[in-house]
């Protein structure tokens, strides 16, 4: 099992470890619903060392990204941040992942923990004919999440770093050996820190002096929920192509060409991702969703009680053809069916 | 950490304490239950008139990111339930000993037996 650099520090802090995408990593401290709170209403602070980080640098940076992702990072300006899937040749969801353009000629580009050597395989396979290099540096770099409405205060005093108040939302900036974005997993203002073990070490302990709260796995799962976040593994997979989980917006099939594009101009989307919440009982990843002649049309893929809208709210998956209006799903709960309630925006705002 | 675990009650393996009452039983979770649940959200209670059953699940107790089955300590008939759970499940972490879930009126008073005194439940829970 591999740990992170703050291993040490999040035992000290008494948190309770659980294995994820192979590494130990604390799933909440105290109270998972203090710590959601806490990035609600001041901020909030997680470890995501675990996550992968790929350098991309040479003359054809831009083109190569632009190439591998079906969004636009061609157009992105320097200094700006770019969500994106990653597709395989059909066109399916190999893993999604933020592309940060740190100058034209090289990119920062972080892939989920459990994806990293599937993605750097697949990545490095299709540079062949692009003047770049692809640096794996996952173990290099440490990686914090500073979040919520106090974050951007709190980060500016303790980085003391001009430049950090005024970086934009997906903005990103480059300082020694720190690289600081606007973005975050939570629905909250809020930046991601990545850098070398001992800062990014330094960091998370002054932070805690400003009272920043650690935050686990357990209050970033439902953060993201309540924000509408898809979750590789659970909204998205490579049995989906980004017509089948939401992700449209992330396709540009003006572009001249992309890994996936060929395939997906054929696709029709077979599946919708939909967002709901009950009155009564809390849905959970794996239930059936049925519609009201008893027909199974799909199942919860992301489930939680929301501490911040006070009830069960999810995501599921449905067949696309299936409409959604006002009472014409029911979600199986130990065999008792509950109305699922269509929630048009996410569960924060 | 030391949970509390009052003496004139009765517990299982499973982490439900019961108060006895001569034909009928009071039941509730463990102080060590609810600390490792974690905040409870949401607690589903059986019928009153609906039977439970030694050993078997009666119910779940949900947090935030987690369900449990709920184990019944004695076969019975469910003769109240808590309702006031339903509105405020996190009075269970509050006080689990004042907060109950369910009175049985118990069909098999032999059943007893099986439960475990305080003192052997303290051991377990440091096993744990």
């Amino acid at each position: 099992m591999k740990k992170t650099f703050l291993y040490e520090d999040h035992k000290e802090l008494g948190a309770k470890m659980v294995p994820f995408a192979g590494f130990s990593m604390p799933i909440q401290y105290n109270s998972v619903k203090q710590e959601i709170l806490s990035v609600r209403e001041f901020a909030g602070m997680f470890d995501v060392s675990h996550m992968g980080e790929f350098f991309v640098q040479g003359k054809q940076t831009s083109q190569f990204i632009d190439y591998i992702l079906p969004n636009n990072y061609k157009d992105l300006p320097v200094g700006k941040a770019l969500y994106s899937p990653i597709l395989n040749s059909e066109g399916k969801i190999l893993d999604d992942l933020i592309a940060y353009k740190l100058s034209d000629e090289r990119a920062l580009i972080c892939v989920n923990a459990a994806n990293i050597e599937k993605d750097f395989d697949w990545i490095s396979s299709k540079a062949q004919n692009f003047n770049v290099e692809i640096l794996n540096e996952s173990e290099k770099y440490s990686l914090i999440a500073v979040q919520g409405p106090k974050a951007s205060d709190i980060l500016s005093e303790e980085l003391a770093l001009p430049g950090i108040e005024s970086l934009p939302t997906y903005g990103v900036l480059e300082s020694g050996d720190l690289i600081i974005a606007r973005t975050g997993y939570t629905g909250e203002d809020g930046y991601e820190v990545f850098g070398s073990h001992q800062k990014i070490k330094k960091i998370w302990l002054n932070l805690i002096k400003s009272k920043v709260s650690p935050c686990g796995l357990a209050a970033r799962d439902t953060l993201r929920l309540e924000a509408c976040y898809p979750l590789y593994g659970q909204e998205l997979s490579e049995e989906l192509t980004p017509f089948d989980c939401g992700l449209k917006w992330t396709v540009k099939m003006e572009k001249d060409d992309f890994l996936g594009k060929e395939s997906l101009s054929k696709v029709k989307s077979t599946k919708k991702l939909i967002r709901f919440y009950l009155e009564n009982g809390i849905p959970r990843a794996g239930l059936k969703i049925f519609d009201r002649e008893d027909n199974e049309v799909g199942h919860v893929t992301s489930g939680t009680f929301s501490p911040s809208f006070k009830k069960g709210i999810a995501m599921g998956l449905i067949k696309s053809e299936k409409k959604f209006e006002e009472g014409d799903l029911l979600i199986d709960i130990r065999g008792k069916k509950y109305p699922a309630i269509k929630q048009k925006k996410n569960f924060i705002k | 950490m030391n949970y509390n675990v009052p003496e004139e009650l009765k517990y299982t393996k499973d982490h439900e304490w019961t108060s006895l009452n001569e034909d009928s039983a009071t039941v509730g979770i463990t102080d060590f239950a609810q600390s490792s649940l974690g905040d409870i959200v949401f607690v589903e209670l059986p019928e009153v008139g609906s039977t439970v059953t030694q050993g078997e699940s009666f119910g779940v107790v949900e947090s935030i990111k987690s369900v449990s089955d709920l184990y019944s300590p004695l076969s019975g008939e469910v003769i109240e339930r808590n309702e006031e759970l339903e509105a405020q499940p996190d009075l269970l972490n509050d006080s689990p000993y004042s907060n109950w879930l369910i009175k049985i009126k118990l069909s098999n008073n032999s059943e007893v037996s099986e439960l475990l005194p305080s003192s052997e439940y303290v051991k377990l829970q440091t096993e744990e």
